[in-house]
């Protein structure tokens, strides 16, 4: 028992660093994922049909393919081929927000789905043009809406990222299992790599609750 | 303001993946050694989270000695050979067996240790290689290895009765040889000494597989650097240092 946590006081300062990677995967993924995200719902909603086909046909594939395989598929597969060099770092970056941006896509699309029709008209009636309504009148109410489900994807994504060591991307979980190797005390590291993710968690979840509440429209109703 | 964060971010992600993308084509070469770091102790990471040992430190000095750089990089072994063929590193110095089907795909340097292959049981078992070889018990190996690669050809498909359990790394099935799900685990004697040492399991015996040659492993274009690595571990070879890296890493 004194042992494994002599073992664990060393080792935690490594498996702290490692959370500052898995939170630049995160930072990186969900970054991409929302920029990308909201292009596609915007698109999916709006746009002409066949660019609706093209975005319902990315989320299709980017929902339907496991993180390992598209990992796999983008590090050793794609990437290669192209001859683009990537570090591991940034293609579970890339892979991690491609598929954040199908998920997030659709917690938009519902936002703004969910938003009264009447917005977009009295936004036209009084000269905008749809573009201008869109980014001005809809993004701000829907995207306040998606809050909450967004902290939903924000813990999905975080847990995710731990995949991202089959890729040798040096995160908690990775860092735990080398100090396991070394050491044989996995159920202390294991449980303590699970800490730090809950804390991720936590600390996430909750600003972006203070972040809805801050941002909430008083006196908003449908 | 929605706007302005909108674009920050936008900013951010494209300065994030250029840097990552100009960082790995910087001035100086530095070759990345691919360690796998749940391989004690050939290669494994220290308290302080560095690469370390044996292969680590052989490969320093021998970088050192030649006049190049080196990193090391931990990575998942089953995806080591993609990955130096993919050029995500450029040697792979980590208790790596020569074989004829690894041939094909990279190139090796000159052997520079011979490595026996055992079984691992708990220490308060007395069953012999025989008996865990037998009843349809189930034995531990790491995924991709030589071992079990082994194993399934000469002793499970010519009708030996058991079956075998594929880990990620030969710490993980001794983990799960005391928790008492698989019976025993085949692996190198390296790492299964250094096993014993940390834990209540003891090496049965070797179990008819040949003993094998670890090299470092390159791709098959570089043959510059095959060259640099070969005449590097002569020198190390013959260099006191050689007998100081065994005493201190006893593999």
């Amino acid at each position: 028992m004194i042992e494994s946590l002599t073992i664990l006081a060393g080792a935690l300062p490594y498996l702290l660093k490692g959370s500052v990677v898995t939170i630049g995967v995160v930072f990186g993924a969900m970054s991409l994922g929302l920029l990308f995200g909201i292009a596609l719902a915007v698109g999916q909603v709006y746009g002409a049909i066949w660019l609706k086909r093209l975005i319902g046909l990315y989320v299709w594939f980017f929902r339907g393919v496991p993180l390992l395989v598209l990992l796999f598929l983008f590090y050793f597969g794609l990437f290669s081929l192209l001859n683009i060099n990537l570090t591991a770092f940034t293609v579970a970056v890339i892979v991690l927000g491609l598929i954040s941006a199908a998920y997030q896509s659709q917690i938009f699309r519902g936002a703004i789905v969910s938003l009264p029709d009447g917005q977009l008209k009295a936004a036209r009636a009084l000269g905008m043009s749809d573009a201008t309504a869109i980014v001005l009148i809809i993004l701000p109410q829907a995207l306040r809406l998606a809050i909450p489900a967004w902290s939903n994807e924000y813990s999905i994504v975080l847990k995710d990222s731990a995949v991202a060591y089959a890729l040798g991307v040096t995160e908690i979980m990775a860092r735990a299992h080398f100090v396991a190797s070394r050491t044989y005390q996995h159920l202390p590291l294991y449980f303590t790599a699970g800490v730090i993710f809950l804390i991720l968690t936590y600390a996430g979840t909750k600003a972006l609750r203070l972040l809805e509440e801050r941002v909430h429209i008083p006196g908003y109703s449908q | 303001m929605g706007k302005r964060i909108l674009w920050a971010l936008a900013l951010l992600t494209a300065v994030f993946i250029l840097t990552n993308a100009t960082y790995s084509m910087a001035a100086e070469k530095i070759y990345i050694n691919g360690i796998d770091a749940n391989f004690p102790p050939f290669a494994y990471v220290d308290k302080k989270g560095n690469a370390d040992g044996f292969d680590v430190k052989a490969l320093d000095w021998i970088a050192k000695e030649m006049g190049f750089k080196v990193e090391h990089k931990p990575m998942d072994w089953d995806g080591i050979i993609p990955s130096l063929r993919a050029k995500k590193i450029d040697i792979i110095a980590s208790g790596m067996s020569i074989t004829d089907k690894r041939k094909e795909q990279v190139n090796f340097t000159i052997p520079y240790w011979n490595i026996a292959q055992v079984i691992v049981a708990p220490k308060d078992s007395t069953a012999t290689v025989d008996e865990l070889l037998s009843k349809g018990n189930k034995i531990g190996v790491q995924r991709g290895t030589t071992e079990a690669r082994w194993i399934k050809e000469n002793l499970i498909a010519k009708g030996k009765n058991f079956s075998l359990v594929e880990y990620d790394s030969a710490p993980l099935s001794v983990e799960d040889v005391l928790n008492g799900r698989i019976k025993g685990a085949a692996m190198d004697d390296a790492p299964a000494k250094d096993a014993v040492n940390k834990k209540p399991v003891r090496i049965v015996g070797t179990f008819g597989m040949p003993s094998e040659d670890f090299g470092y492993a390159v791709r098959k274009e570089d043959s510059e650097l095959l060259k640099k690595l070969d005449e590097g571990l002569k020198k190390l070879m013959a260099s006191p240092y050689w007998n100081e890296l065994k005493r201190k890493y006893n593999p």
